[in-house]
């Protein structure tokens, strides 16, 4: 978007350099923006909404971002890489599914190995599909997504899959140490309650994940391809299989996350992964992760993911229902997607300047201040981005 | 001086360009046909007219939103995902604004889909958001909406009113007494996207824009203004169809036009749209109709002994057809030395 | 053959494009712990030379030794195999990731199958070292300056131990100061045994950093000679050079009135402060090395690129910044510099595009009748002598020189009331490029202006009233019309000739 600039006739421009006081505050705000946003959603809520700030409440919340985390990160590995999964909705639905539907006759233990090979066996489809089949990773994961949610469907017949035990769901769901909330301290309550195995498993992947992007050179390797792909090929990486890394490890994540819930909740259902694309690919970009590859972390992911479930949460403590939730999250997208490309704009408009030409200007606003307006303080530094050059 | 690309770069073209030179030529009429034959071969009902009548009503609908969402992939800016959700909206608010009157009811539906179209360009054209990313968010807004303001029920027209008989009339209404009035608007909305795309400059500026973002800027065209016209279509044709979707149901909700938004897009890159953008023609989409209402009903019409394909089973062919089609597509676009989608 | 010493040795290296040979026969050979400097103008084959150095083609013909050694350099990863690292004008860095990342990148240190950040950390503060760069390694690539990151690439090159660094262009960017602190640089790695080959057009440096240079001349190698013994005005002469240029030199018409006024134009950090006036009928060329701001100028003029100060007048009213649909209209028009980025839709017809500047032209009522044009088309098409002239062939099957001649047309066919050209005939056979200077030379004699950006010096000479040179984003002055010549250009653009106020 071109910004409009000034008229001719009126008075030049303000070169730039002029220092902004406030620049330095609005780039860390930019920068840890997923943080601010979750501490005013908790702010807000807490003071707004009754019943909020209690510890069982606490323990919803986390309880609902345990639910959708392990997909999400598997959808931000994929997103840093560059490319797009819409098929982690549906993965979370068959591992739920397959879970359940298979325990009876496998055992936990066996359902879940089928679980999650399903699961990887999505994601490696995914990756080959796009990594050597070269097509739109948009138009394959839109693909898989239909075939496996109906797939699904046709295996639980359309309906729901219910436990026949209820041993595992207990486990899961009840806190590692069980506090009787009545008796209770408050304090050891908010750290207890939600402690259960299903949040830590979620909490590990999380962990695992994180080290895997943050500390290892294949992490590493993702970030660069996803950030660079021909620089990534120059240094030696094989770009193919990091894409289909990526997309195993996702596929194989979100059908983890579903079995567990599914585990959890004593039943699987198709709706299971339905709402949660919407969730999931907010929380991603909210919390940082570039559209464009390359950048992001499931730390962020994270946090936004804590604060979407507790704007929901407490706007259902509020008494609003599922639409008024649905609206906010979907606000809360727009609004942070619509900051990104204001930022990402002012940065573009200064791409390519000339420092020598700027410190020129500079030195001229300073020996002689006609407006009033004379420069204080270095300019701006301009990012070199991705290309450097100007031309000639 | 540009770094090298990552193959040696080669100086002779790709061989096999011509058996898929050929493929691209025949393009979605080239499936078309082979569907025909398939039918044909299946079952001996495939070739009845009732049978083929029925399969292009499927489709209608299906029609009139995939003309208008070829104008959002010729401008290379994907899909529109919240499609679905103007659907809905449209239907729901005709029905409301049925105490207004019958054609006021459908004017109010259309321009408030329109509304919706307007924002989505605007924002994707102007401001430059990624269109997939806002228009799921977008879809998601509208389903909260539509919920939220009737509580989540669903609303019906009141068959007292003339205006609410009128509308459930709507779906089956026969222009003359012959033709269907949904396969009338489909018509039109065809020849009106035809005319459009092919003879206007507004057409010819989309394509380019489609096909060169940058060039076309650097000549002159005002790109944003038509990548956000490309929204406003689609949504426009989206709100007729939920409309007409709205009447057939007979009542006004959230779930109509659900699966609309895989559908389409299956319609329009089967018909040879590519996701780059410039390519294509609302003939082609016709046809990736019209191979979509063959397929289901071939599917349909497959029976072995037990086995019979139900909704599903018709869905995952789906899936797998689209991701094929596109595969091929791609791939023969390569082979033939052009660019890949 | 002596190869002590000799890094590097080309011998009888050639590579043909379709149409063209772009490098003929040459010998070129760098010696370790030497600055060779590679110069020539724009089409002689310095690119192309290097980029066969890089690995970038399979064909070409010829061999190359290093060390003593005959190497096959058929791909990128063969030629940094061989120890050639090149530093291209477009960073290859990750813009997300860290400088670590950068440097280090795909060669990460790892400790037990984590990445070792304390030895990774260690190793690039080593390499930025090198270059005299004390910043974070952690610092994330798109917070830090252009300079800087160029400084970065250099590490990440030097990090492969290369024997042979090749730098592209390496200032076009950089202010005086950064200039001098890589030369530093260069100097350096050069006591250190490396062997540089430094491609550049501003002959100051190179007499300043280089120890030998060699100039190339369309496609051939034309001499070598150590710096000490040239002179700028020598080596601007083997450029240069008598070659026949084939081209016409315009019956130089009298200009009519002032058709176009710059008034102290700028964009802050591209160009200050540029005034000049075109009249009708009149070509006024713009000299410049890469990097001089040229292209921004005539960007913003037309409106592509915003305005910070000054305005533009066309016929006396002034030009409506920031709006180049509103310039069109109004009567500009602006040739782009690369014809397949950004001026022709490469999938599309040549009818398409031709057409594509006009298009309000031939709608009437909204309805386009592309046909309506057809006339105007095959004129065109006819007159540019657009082989294949079949208005319906995909521009991208045409050869260049036919690409630049559609890409000609469709602004001919927009008639603006002032052209501006930028480096029209680059990458063009010499037979496109005597048919697109006779049409720019015509279109001036019917009473247009012509405004042209050009690092072609015979052409800028040949079709040029009035050269103006911009250097370092201002407008430094106009030639002496009696004593334009391409030596005094490329002297001037390199802040050495006589100019008189423009």
């Amino acid at each position: 978007m071109t910004p409009s600039a000034p008229a001719p006739t009126r008075a030049a421009a303000r070169p730039p350099g002029r220092a902004r006081p406030f620049a330095k505050a609005a780039a860390a705000a930019y920068r840890y923006r997923v943080y601010l946003l979750c501490t005013i959603i908790f702010a807000v809520m807490g003071a707004a909404a009754p019943h909020f700030l209690t510890p069982g409440n606490f323990s919803n919340v986390l309880k609902g971002t345990s639910t959708n985390l392990p997909a999400a990160v598997g959808f931000t590995i994929v997103l840093i890489a560059g490319q797009l999964d819409l098929s982690v909705g549906s993965a979370m639905t068959m591992g739920g599914i397959l879970v359940m539907g298979l325990s009876p006759s496998l055992g936990w233990a066996g359902a879940f190995g089928v679980a999650v090979l399903c699961g990887l066996g999505l994601g490696l489809t995914n990756g080959l599909l796009v990594a050597k089949a070269r097509i739109n990773s948009f138009i394959v994961t839109l693909g898989t997504m239909i075939i496996v949610y109906n797939a699904m469907a046709i295996y639980c017949r359309g309906g729901t899959i219910p436990a026949t035990t209820f041993a595992l769901s207990d486990f899961l769901q009840r806190p590692v140490v069980d506090l009787d909330p009545r008796g209770a301290p408050p304090a050891l309550l908010w750290l207890t309650l939600w402690l259960t195995p299903r949040n830590l498993v979620s909490l590990a992947v999380m962990a695992a994940a994180a080290v895997f992007l943050r500390r290892t050179p294949a992490g590493r390797g993702l970030h660069l391809m996803g950030g660079n792909p021909q620089a990534a090929w120059y240094s030696g990486l094989h770009v193919d299989r990091y894409v289909i890394g990526a997309f195993a490890l996702s596929g194989l994540l979100a059908a983890v996350g579903g079995a567990v819930v599914a585990a959890g909740e004593a039943a699987g259902s198709l709706k299971l992964g339905e709402n949660s694309l919407m969730t999931i690919v907010a929380a991603v970009i909210i919390g940082g992760t570039s559209m464009e590859g390359g950048k992001g972390t499931v730390v962020g992911t994270t946090v936004a993911l804590v604060a979407l479930t507790a704007l929901i949460n407490g706007l259902s403590c509020l008494g609003a229902g599922h639409e008024v939730q649905l609206v906010a999250s979907g606000l809360v997208l727009a609004l942070i997607i619509l900051y990104d490309a204001y930022w990402l704009h002012r940065r573009q408009r200064r791409r390519g300047q000339r420092k020598d030409l700027l410190e020129e200007l500079q030195a001229r606003a300073a020996s002689d201040p006609p407006a009033g307006r004379g420069s204080q303080g270095a300019p701006s530094a301009p990012g070199p981005g991705r290309e450097g050059r100007s031309h000639g | 001086m540009s770094p090298p690309p990552p193959a040696a770069r080669r100086t002779r073209p790709p061989a096999g360009g011509r058996v898929f030179g050929a493929l691209n030529v025949l393009g979605v009429y080239g499936l078309v046909g082979g569907l025909f034959a398939l039918g044909c071969a299946i079952s001996r009902e495939f070739i009845s007219p009732d049978n083929l009548m029925n399969a292009l009503r499927a489709v209608t609908l299906l029609g009139i939103v995939a003309v208008g969402l070829a104008f959002v992939t010729y401008s290379r800016h994907y899909v529109d995902l919240s499609i679905p959700g103007i659907m809905a909206l449209s239907g729901t608010v005709a029905v409301w604004a049925l105490k207004f009157g019958f054609v006021p009811s459908l004017a109010i539906g259309l321009a408030v889909g329109a509304l919706v179209g307007l924002v989505n360009g605007l924002v994707i054209g102007y401001l430059r958001l990624n269109p997939i990313i806002w228009t799921l968010a977008m879809m998601s807004l509208l389903s909260g909406v539509i919920r939220w303001a009737y509580a989540g029920r669903q609303i019906y027209p009141d068959k007292a009113t003339a205006a609410g008989r009128a509308f459930l009339e709507l779906y089956h209404h026969r222009l003359l007494g012959l033709l269907p009035l949904p396969v009338a608007v489909l018509l039109a909305v065809a020849a009106g996207g035809y005319f459009l795309m092919r003879h206007t400059g507004y057409g010819a500026r989309l394509k380019l824009t489609g096909s060169a973002y940058e060039v076309a800027r650097l000549t002159g065209i005002n790109v944003r203004r038509a990548v956000a016209g490309a929204f406003v279509i689609s949504s426009l044709t989206s709100a007729a169809a939920g409309v007409l979707l709205t009447s057939f149901n007979k009542v006004g909700a959230v779930y109509i036009g659900g699966g609309y938004d895989f559908r389409t897009i299956t319609a329009v890159v089967l018909g040879g749209m590519t996701l780059a953008g410039g390519r294509g023609s609302i003939v082609g989409v016709l046809g990736g109709v019209a191979a979509i209402a063959l397929m289901n009903n071939v599917m349909s019409l497959v029976r072995v002994g037990q086995f019979v394909l139900g909704d599903f089973q018709q869905n995952i062919v789906q899936g797998a057809v689209f991701i094929l089609v596109v595969g091929i597509n791609s791939f023969a676009r390569r082979r033939t030395g052009g660019d890949d989608a | 053959m002596e190869d002590i010493g000799v890094a590097l040795r080309m011998v009888g290296v050639s590579k043909r494009y379709p149409g063209t040979l772009a490098v003929d026969d040459v010998n070129f050979d760098v010696r370790a712990g030497e600055v060779h400097a590679l110069i020539g103008e724009n089409g002689a084959g310095k690119s192309t030379l290097m980029m066969v150095l890089a690995g970038a083609f399979d064909d070409y013909t010829g061999q190359v030794c290093l060390g003593g050694t005959a190497v096959g350099l058929h791909s990128p990863a063969a030629a940094k195999a061989a120890g050639i690292q090149m530093i291209h004008q477009e960073l290859s860095l990750a813009a997300p990731l860290s400088i670590a990342e950068n440097v280090l990148a795909g060669r990460l240190p790892r400790r037990a199958g984590l990445l070792d950040r304390r030895r990774m950390l260690s190793e690039t503060r080593r390499h930025l070292a090198r270059v005299g760069l004390e910043l974070d390694p952690q610092t994330p690539v798109e917070e830090i300056s252009l300079h800087e990151a160029q400084l970065v690439e250099i590490a990440k090159a030097l990090a492969n131990a290369p024997c042979i660094l090749v730098m592209d262009e390496p200032t076009s960017a950089l202010s005086r100061a950064e200039v001098q602190r890589l030369f530093e640089i260069i100097r350096r790695l050069r006591r250190q045994g490396l062997a540089v080959v430094y491609i550049s057009h501003h002959l100051s440096e190179v007499l300043q950093i280089a120890d030998r240079v060699t100039v190339l001349r369309d496609g051939r190698k034309v001499a070598t000679e150590p710096v000490a013994a040239v002179t700028a005005a020598q080596l601007v002469e083997r450029m240069v050079g008598r070659s026949v240029s084939g081209l016409c030199a315009r019956r130089k018409t009298a200009p009519g009135a002032e058709k176009l006024v710059v008034e102290h134009l700028s964009r802050y950090g591209f160009f200050h402060d540029v005034s000049f006036t075109v009249r009708a009928g009149e070509v006024l060329g713009i000299g410049g090395l890469s990097g001089s701001g040229r292209s921004e100028l005539a960007r913003s003029l037309c409106g592509i690129d915003p305005v910070d100060a000054g305005r533009v007048l066309l016929d006396g009213r002034p030009v409506r910044p920031g709006s180049y649909g509103a310039a069109i209209r109004a009567g500009l028009g602006y040739l782009t510099e690369d014809r397949k980025t950004q001026g022709l839709a490469l999938r599309m017809s040549v009818a398409e595009n031709v057409l594509s500047a006009v298009i309000p032209r031939h709608c009437r009522h909204g309805v386009y009748s592309p046909r309506r044009g057809g006339g105007l088309l095959a004129r065109l098409i006819d007159r540019l002598s657009i082989q294949p002239p079949g208005p319906g062939r995909i521009v991208s099957a045409l050869s260049g020189g036919n690409q630049q001649k559609a890409l000609l047309a469709k602004w001919l066919a927009a008639d603006p009331q002032v052209l501006l050209l930028d480096e029209p005939t680059r990458g063009v056979d010499v037979g496109a490029k005597v048919v697109i200077h006779q049409a720019v030379a015509e279109l001036a004699d019917a009473g247009r202006s012509v405004v042209l950006i050009s690092s072609d010096l015979p052409e800028l000479v040949a079709l040029s009233d009035r050269i103006v040179i911009m250097r370092q984003g201002h407008l430094i002055g106009q030639l002496d019309p009696a004593e334009a010549s391409e030596a005094s250009v490329l002297l001037a653009a390199n802040g050495e000739g006589k100019l008189v106020p423009a």
